[in-house]
């Protein structure tokens, strides 16, 4: 008897096991959609497939699931779930690593979706788990990756250098065109922030020559403790250090803390992408002096909506416009789009975004 | 005087003397008082964990739970007291998620002891179970505005250094907590019987068993204790950062079990002591807050760490097995 138990409590314990990681919520809510789908989908597919009625069943698959700017491009998700009436959902790993995202998007194939949009962890990690998609006839739409090969289409909120590039006018301009600073990125493989990175520094280089680079391309891993920590031994390490600029969500405000802790609040500055729900104390408090975004859930939503005129055959062209503000007059280079949908905010206009 | 020599302790203590040394050499400021105090700070949390998992392998067990029993234990208290818009003291975040965790740490003890399972697959199961149910239940989000009683308890600080060029380095109130965390866990392992009961079962389950001792009674003291401790790392955690973030305390059990075994304790149990813990996570620490100020690009951090880690417990390994070849030499002859 008591073995038997035994053996039952095991297998429950291995349930869980291959259950819970990597979906929460959205997951099981997917499985109950996928019956119901797989059903409906059995009687369209076998009749008229350009019948304009079809509901498509499109996933999106964020970095990681459960920080504020993931949650934010959910919600547009579910908006444009809301406004179009397609299967659209958002499913995510629960940390940031690129092995569980391959493993989601492995999921999401064997469950037939049409469509996956997807904001890689590490674009190269991707590539032949998106071609296998791809060669299953789903359409693959990205973001924040415009290098990857096997997508229909990326789509991207700005030129990613435009956008680093106008951090460092903003930086330069904080520290008086001269002075030490540091750069962060989420990770070394994180292509968009490697590109604003890369970006920055360039027009550094040939505009504030006075200006030095003293640490490339810190790794945060998209953690706010890890930003904080390296940015306390950054400053200790280079006690001169004017600036720095953040990339992935949590630089800005952790480097922000380890500055305002440290007494250096005016005589560090820090910019980067972030949130005002995230860095909207430091902001007030001046130990963060600008951040920039793209609002997510207008990305999460133009990349659904790009899908489905993928889906539908519609023609895609340069100036294509998908009617969501940022997103009217897109730019098309190769397979990727670029649209002008960037904000900037600062002490006097952050009550504006409530996200 | 060769005891002392030959004790792991003192090799872990070496290390840290070189290491340091060398850090020292390449940037003086790795010997100020300010990078000395964010060196304590940063080993706070860690400091508190480690002493649980300690107490875990000297049982001869492991745990890979407590990461997911801090961040329920955080994020559920600083949800449920910004909910009530709670304005008291951060006790009552304390006691509340200190309470959960020591809930969720009977859970574990529950499953381990009656049922006799693998420590490790219990804790691993437990461990996605209550992150699962954080994420699926409570939330998400990660909330940037702490209940007042915590915002408060975040600028307590017991020291502050400022270096000539006007840095100010703050040593916090939490400290004190890892302080007396240690003590009652080294004057619990060292002067009661239940700190001998432990060593026991680490050492030979039956032979605790026959000797007497309680071994029900005496897992579920270990892992109600490691769950109490955690839910009060979790509360420090989240004071430091000024911010509950569900998920990034997962994923530092490694590193953690990895100091405790650094510092000497055996994984397979009845071996360990506070001290070496101690010298463990310094060592930790020190590797992981130091490369910045060596110079190291960040393309090669990772790698490095690697190294370090690698020499550090292969070192203690390799002398640990000397030891016991030489204790069974001893016993032959």
């Amino acid at each position: 008897m008591k073995k038997l138990l035994s053996l039952f409590i095991v297998v429950c314990l291995v349930m869980t096991l291959v259950i819970l990681p990597g979906c929460g919520k959205s997951a099981d809510e997917s499985k109950t959609t996928q019956e119901s789908k797989s059903t409906q989908e059995n009687k369209t597919s076998k009749g008229d497939k350009s019948a304009k009625t079809k509901k498509y069943k499109i996933a999106t698959v964020p970095k990681v699931s459960n920080i504020a700017w993931f949650d934010r491009m959910e919600e547009g998700v579910k908006e444009f779930a809301k406004d179009t009436g397609h299967d659209a959902f958002q499913v995510g790993p629960q940390k940031a690593d690129a092995a569980l995202q391959v493993q989601i998007i492995e999921d999401l194939i064997a469950q037939k979706v049409d469509a996956i949009t997807v904001v890689p962890f590490s674009t190269e990690a991707l590539e032949p788990v998106l071609k296998k998609a791809r060669d299953k006839g789903i359409v693959v739409i990205s973001h924040e990756a415009s290098s990857l090969q096997n997508i229909d289409y990326d789509i991207e909120a700005f030129d990613n250098a435009a956008y680093g590039a106008h951090f460092m006018e903003h930086l330069a301009k904080l520290m008086g065109e001269e002075g030490e600073y540091a750069t962060f990125v989420g990770s070394l493989t994180s292509k968009t922030h490697n590109e604003w990175v890369d970006a920055a520094i360039k027009l550094q280089k040939e505009k504030y020559p006075k200006m030095k680079l003293v640490a490339e391309k810190q790794e945060s891993y998209d953690d706010q403790k890890t930003a904080y920590e390296k940015t306390r031994e950054l400053l200790k390490a280079h006690p001169n250090l004017k600036g720095i600029q953040g990339s992935a969500m949590g630089d800005a405000p952790g480097a922000a803390l380890a500055i305002e802790e440290m007494g250096l609040t005016g005589k560090v500055h820090v910019v980067g992408t972030s949130l005002v729900s995230v860095a909207g104390k430091y902001l007030e408090s001046g130990s963060c002096d600008l951040i920039g975004f793209w609002d997510p859930a207008k990305a999460g939503y133009a990349m659904n909506q790009l899908a489905v005129m993928v889906l539908e055959g519609k023609e895609i062209k340069d100036g294509l416009n998908l009617g969501i503000p940022g997103y009217e007059n897109l730019k098309l280079k190769d397979k990727v789009f670029y649209g002008q949908a960037w904000v900037d905010v600062t002490k006097e206009n952050m009550n504006e975004y409530d996200f | 005087m060769k005891k002392i020599l030959s004790t792991n302790e003192f090799l872990v203590a070496l290390i840290i003397i070189v290491l340091s040394i060398i850090i020292g050499s390449k940037n003086s400021v790795f010997f100020t008082a300010g990078n000395l105090i964010d060196l304590l700070r940063s080993g706070i949390v860690m400091g508190i964990f480690a002493i649980g998992v300690l107490i875990v392998i000297v049982s001869g067990g492991i745990d890979v739970s407590f990461t997911a029993i801090a961040s329920f234990c955080m994020y559920t208290t600083t949800k449920v007291l910004n909910y009530y818009d709670f304005q008291g003291s951060v006790l009552i975040a304390f006691v509340l998620a200190g309470a959960m965790g020591l809930i969720l740490g009977l859970i574990n003890a529950t499953f381990i002891s009656f049922f006799k399972l693998p420590t490790l697959i219990v804790t691993l199961g437990t461990a996605s179970m209550y992150s699962g149910f954080l994420l699926a239940f409570v939330g998400v989000r990660e909330i940037s505005n702490l209940p007042a009683g915590m915002s408060k308890f975040a600028k307590m600080n017991i020291l502050k250094v400022t270096s000539e060029n006007g840095v100010v380095s703050s040593l916090h109130f939490s400290i004190l907590i890892l302080i007396a965390v240690v003590i009652i866990t080294w004057l619990l392992l060292r002067y009661t019987m239940l700190g001998r009961g432990i060593y026991a079962i680490g050492g030979d389950r039956v032979a605790a068993e026959r000797a007497g001792f309680n071994i029900t009674a005496i897992q579920f003291f270990i892992y109600g204790f490691v769950g109490l401790l955690s839910g009060i790392a979790g509360i420090v955690h989240t004071t430091l950062m000024r911010n509950s973030n569900p998920v990034n305390l997962l994923g530092m059990e490694l590193i953690v079990i990895a100091a405790v075994v650094l510092g000497g304790a055996r994984i397979t149990g009845g071996h360990g002591t506070v001290l070496g813990t101690l010298l463990g996570l310094f060592l930790v620490i020190i590797m992981n807050n130091s490369l910045i100020l060596l110079g190291v690009p960040s393309y090669w951090q990772r790698l490095v760490i690697g190294i370090l880690i690698l020499i550090g417990t292969g070192a203690t390994a390799y002398r640990t097995m000397r030891s016991s070849r030489q204790l069974h030499r001893n016993s032959v002859g």
